[in-house]
């Protein structure tokens, strides 16, 4: 998590600029401060929880105050399994981000893609044109051999 | 207690004398106290029937366990001693219990208190167990309830990141985008894809949004990414000939059918073992194939467009909802609709056969001479379609080049685009199609009559000359002297003539080209007709072109031909040194006697037995005035002789008999 955190940071101190970004960048900082954040608060509940967890294993001279320990713990898993789900959902927002933010390599392969139809178009282009090369030959070499076959001549022949 | 109830009654209030001493003295007993008093009502209960059920009972118990232990004597009841236990202390608990109401119920005695004991060590120890084995309990089901859990979120990490890994995958290919308003169902990640290509909307205005443009993404039930259509969504583009020639019904494009099919990828049964970049593939055939019922539906539109425009010219001879017919030739009527694309396959797979059986003729042009023999005699010129597939490619190779190509090439420097009138664009290139098929059409014709021509006339070649344009056709009638007859003309001919460079010719073409239904004719080796005019045919062109229509075509033809045969026997006479004259179709030889000699050639296409034949008419000074007075139908009368349908190398040889006739030459 500080790894990603530092990285974070870096990415977002590299891109604060003037001009039309500015205004994206602090906006991109924000929610970069945000998320932490959110990570962190899901973490330190985690912590916390488990924490109360592990102390409430003393075994109390009264039932009813073991009673209450019992449903405290009940409630203290559930929010630890609470927080797991939001750093869960964080991790699909922060891929979400990333699918609908990726402009350079999206642009990159566009254009590589764009490049490689275009090869393949050409390619066929070429292809048809060939084909179309080759059935001429073909036709033509067919009205020869046609037009000199003995069928042809002996129709030739006769009167 | 047993069925019997015992009672017993109080004394009497009444003092009794005790006892009498000998004095006389009456001695009564003491007045008892209320405690007292109490206390002996007290021991007056009776607890003699619970313990003698208490004997009873180990009694029982005894035997029982006796038999028990005769019966097995390995392993006894763990439990045994916790439940006498337990036993007891039910019954003193009862004992007490009734105590208590009894006393209550004689309102003599009420209980005054009770004090828990004094808990004992191992009874502290005991609820001490009970604690801990009960907060175990506790911790044990928490590590039940947080392994479930992480076995779920386990779960859901690998459906997202199935989901999300086929997302990026789909995105490198299409437009993905996330929805931001409105509810987003359960089960919808909020994505969609977007088809709709809206760099189209400056150049081409008339274009509406396909309902298919943009598609919800969902997750699938085992949490792959899956893509939902609505059934009978997706149209594809049909297009088909009406003739009212034929006795069939329209002529369709048969649709080919690709792999896959727009069903839903879950609704397969074996989805589950796909992997997962199978499953990214079908989605991605999926959506090419929406986008292409997208572009059908948008070529349609312009194809309507384009048609209703005024100025297009077209006849629009049928409109409807998704069908478009119009007319490009007289009896001849296209139609272009939008189907469904699971009912297009359909509807050719039922009725494709019967209506390739029923056709007027083969859908391929590939008509050859097989064809010209059996309609040589029909004059009514069916019309020979082309290939219904074919055109359509076509329809949509054109829209998709000059529309959807070339509005993405427009510049972007103004950031404005530039306008070129897109109504005419559709209409002009709709016109730019129907002329193609007309031509297509035309030209199956013109190619009809020239192979029926090329059949009846055995030295004739044909020479197909594909010009790669929709629009245009060409082809060559090639007629070659046999080299036999070449040879022995060289032998015939005169020292004069073959000091002269070689001027006859030994090969005569006559080219046939076709632009849209405009036939123009080049043929090189005929008269010059303005020579023929004033007597002298010797004045030859290279070449002659004119233009004929379809009805006179194989006449024209075939007077050419005729007439390139007559002059190839005219140099043949001149090159023996004998003077002939031609006409058009006619070589004349003068006689001794002053009679003139014609070889004159007949043609006739219809004629089945060979369109070119040849006559032999002896003319004299009086022949004209007996023309007139003959009957002209008697082909065997002294003037006339026919000849038939002679080769060439046969009319060589009736030439130099006729030049033998005339007595001239070097033979």
């Amino acid at each position: 998590m500080n790894k990603a955190g530092g990285i974070g940071i870096g990415g977002g101190g590299g891109g604060v600029g003037s001009g039309p970004t500015a205004a994206a960048a602090a906006a991109a900082a924000q929610k970069q401060k945000a998320l932490m954040q959110r990570v962190e608060t899901d973490i330190a509940n985690i912590v916390d929880n488990f924490t109360q967890l592990v102390n409430v294993a003393r075994i109390n001279d009264t039932s009813v105050r073991n009673s209450q320990e019992a449903f405290m713990m009940e409630m203290r898993a559930a929010r630890m399994v609470q927080a797991a789900d939001s750093l869960l959902k964080l991790v699909s927002e922060l891929k979400q981000t990333a699918i609908f933010s990726g402009f350079a390599s999206l642009n990159d392969h566009v254009d590589q893609r764009i490049s490689v139809f275009n090869q393949l178009a050409e390619k066929t282009d070429s292809m048809l044109a060939r084909v179309g090369e080759e059935a001429a030959a073909s036709l033509k070499e067919l009205e020869t051999h046609y037009y000199s076959s003995a069928q042809r001549t002996s129709q030739t022949l006769e009167p | 207690m047993d069925g019997k109830l015992e009672m017993s009654l109080d004394k009497l209030p009444v003092k009794r004398l005790e006892s009498i001493e000998e004095n006389g003295i009456e001695r009564f007993p003491t007045d008892i106290g209320y405690d007292e008093k109490r206390v002996s009502l007290i021991r007056r209960i009776d607890f003699a029937w619970a313990v003698e059920k208490e004997d009873e009972e180990k009694k029982q118990k005894k035997p029982k366990k006796g038999s028990r232990e005769s019966s097995s004597t390995t392993t006894p009841w763990p439990w045994q001693n916790m439940a006498e236990n337990l036993q007891l202390a039910h019954q003193e608990l009862s004992v007490i219990i009734d105590l208590i109401n009894t006393v209550e119920a004689n309102d003599a005695v009420t209980v005054a208190g009770m004090t828990r004991p004094k808990p004992l060590p191992n009874e502290i120890l005991a609820d001490l167990a009970v604690s801990t084995a009960t907060k175990l309990q506790c911790y044990r089901n928490l590590g039940k309830y947080f392994k479930q859990s992480a076995r779920a979120l386990e779960q859901q990490v690998a459906r997202e990141a199935r989901f999300y890994g086929a997302l990026i995958r789909l995105q490198q290919n299409w437009k993905v985008k996330r929805q931001r308003v409105g509810a987003i169902a359960p089960g919808n990640e909020g994505f969609m894809i977007d088809l709709f290509d809206n760099s189209l909307y400056d150049s081409v205005a008339v274009l509406r949004p396909s309902s298919l443009s943009t598609i919800r993404v969902d997750h699938g039930s085992d949490g792959m990414l899956a893509i939902n259509l609505p059934s009978k969504s997706c149209h594809s583009l049909l297009f088909g000939f009406l003739s009212g020639h034929s006795n069939a019904g329209p002529m369709k494009s048969n649709k080919i059918k690709s792999h896959g099919s727009l069903e839903h990828p879950s609704k397969k049964p074996e989805k589950e073992s796909l992997s997962d970049n199978e499953c990214v593939k079908d989605t991605h055939s999926l959506l090419r194939k929406v986008h292409q019922a997208i572009f059908d539906e948008q070529v349609f539109d312009m194809v309507n467009c384009g048609a209703i425009n005024q100025s297009s010219g077209l006849n629009v001879t049928g409109i409807q909802e998704n069908y478009l017919q119009l007319c490009i030739d007289p009896g001849i009527s296209v139609f272009v609709s939008l189907v469904l694309s699971d009912q297009g396959d359909q509807v050719v797979d039922s009725e494709g056969p019967q209506k390739l059986e029923s056709a007027v003729l083969p859908l391929d042009s590939l008509d050859g001479v097989k064809l010209a023999e059996e309609k040589h005699n029909s004059r009514t010129k069916k019309p020979c379609f082309p290939n219904c597939t074919s055109c359509e490619i076509y329809l949509k190779q054109i829209f998709h080049e000059y529309v959807f190509v070339k509005a993405n090439d427009r510049p972007f420097s103004s950031g404005t685009r530039i306008s070129s009138q897109p109504a005419n664009d559709g209409s002009g290139l709709l016109s730019h199609f129907c002329l193609s098929l007309s031509h297509r059409i035309f030209s199956n014709k013109v190619l009809m009559e020239l192979e029926n021509v090329v059949c009846r006339v055995p030295y004739l070649h044909l020479i197909s000359h594909p010009t790669w344009h929709s629009r245009a056709s060409a082809w060559t009638i090639f007629m070659k002297i046999p080299p036999s007859i070449l040879h022995a003309s060289s032998q015939t001919r005169t020292p004069d003539f073959q000091s002269i460079k070689n001027v006859v010719k030994s090969e005569f073409r006559t080219k046939v080209v076709i632009n849209d239904d405009c036939i123009n004719i080049e043929a090189e080796g005929a008269p010059n007709v303005v020579g023929v005019f004033k007597e002298s045919s010797e004045d030859i062109c290279s070449s002659n072109k004119y233009d004929c229509n379809l009805d006179d075509f194989p006449v024209i033809i075939l007077q050419q031909v005729a007439s390139q045969v007559i002059r190839w026997l005219h140099e043949e006479a001149l090159a023996v040194g004998i003077k002939a004259n031609r006409d058009f179709l006619c070589l004349s030889f003068e006689l001794e006697q002053g009679e003139i000699l014609n070889l004159v050639a007949h043609v006739d296409p219809e004629d089945t037995r060979g369109c070119i034949s040849w006559w032999l008419i002896m003319e004299d000074g009086f022949a004209e005035e007996r023309k007139l007075h003959m009957d002209i139908a008697d082909g065997a009368s002294e003037y006339r002789k026919f000849l038939g349908y002679l080769p060439l190398d046969v009319l060589y040889l009736t030439l130099m008999d006729l030049v033998s006739l005339c007595g001239g030459g070097s033979r």
